[in-house]
């Protein structure tokens, strides 16, 4: 079997332990919320930038992935879920806080954010490797590998955008079904939200391009 | 409102741990194999995480948690 297949099995695998964790400790509303919205941003998103050439931004290697979702990699179904998911619950032991219930809140986003930035570099100096994301502009900044420094950037920032989004659709009175199909829908406000919070960073760094 | 509704048991309660190593040890090994290690965003970013994370736990008063 070829390396990067069986990554990305291992990935969905991996993906179904976390949603047992977040069931067995969170709930269903909220796995039911959270892991489906998440796997809607991601294909949503994903078919977004790889699509929109005027994004200017990347597409996909289709020599590096074998499961795909029209232009986006089927892995990117799970991706930003378990990224976030991770991120959140490292963040909410690390900090003793609770995003649903308000305890520490701000500090668990913030570390949230952080933990993203820090995996975005073992991420994407892994994706560096294949490569998985085909860019399409030359980045004003770089970390290892020539990836973008916006990429960390933009991981802190889904977080950000990801985790206030869910606290408002979570809080709302209604029947979940309906909270998930809200929290569905919200992907096309999230979305321009998080190209926008990249499209800040752009602009802020390409002066010294 | 609180989104916890369970105290899970040790195994459940350390799935993220489990599956953030996993992530951690697969990429920073095929980066090894491939020549592309570097310590700076290969280990020490996610390793400092992992480090907090099970400082907190031991260090956690309540000794059980939900996240």
């Amino acid at each position: 079997m070829d390396t990067f297949l069986a990554l990305e099995i291992i990935a969905l695998a991996l993906t179904g332990l976390l949603i047992w964790h977040s069931a067995s400790t969170r709930g269903a509303a909220f796995t039911w919320i959270f892991f489906l919205g998440g796997a809607f941003l991601g294909l949503v998103r994903e078919n977004v930038v790889a699509k929109i050439a005027a994004l200017n931004l990347y597409s996909y290697n289709p020599a590096t992935f074998h499961l795909w979702v029209g232009a986006a990699p089927l892995i990117l179904m799970v991706f930003w879920s378990y990224t976030i998911y991770l991120a959140l619950t490292f963040s909410e032991v690390i900090a003793g806080g609770d995003l649903i219930s308000g305890k520490r809140r701000v500090w668990a986003i913030l570390l949230s954010m952080i933990f993203m930035a820090s995996y975005a570099c073992l991420n994407e100096a892994f994706a560096g490797i294949y490569p998985m994301v085909l860019w399409k502009f030359k980045p004003a900044l770089t970390i290892w590998g020539g990836t973008p420094a916006m990429v960390l950037w933009g991981y802190a920032g889904m977080a950000l955008i990801f985790l206030l989004a869910l606290l408002l659709v979570y809080k709302l009175r209604i029947r979940t079904v309906y909270r998930v199909m809200i929290f569905c829908a919200s992907v096309i406000v999230m979305i321009p939200l998080h190209l926008l919070w990249i499209a800040i960073f752009r602009l802020a760094t390409s002066a010294i391009g | 409102m609180n989104s916890r509704n369970k105290t899970p048991n040790f195994f459940i309660r350390e799935i993220p741990l489990v599956v953030l190593l996993v992530f951690w040890v697969i990429y920073a090994g095929i980066e090894i194999i491939r020549d592309r290690f570097d310590l700076l965003t290969s280990i020490i970013p996610a390793g400092l995480f992992i480090i907090a994370y099970v400082l907190a736990r031991l260090t956690s008063k309540e000794g059980k948690g939900g996240g």
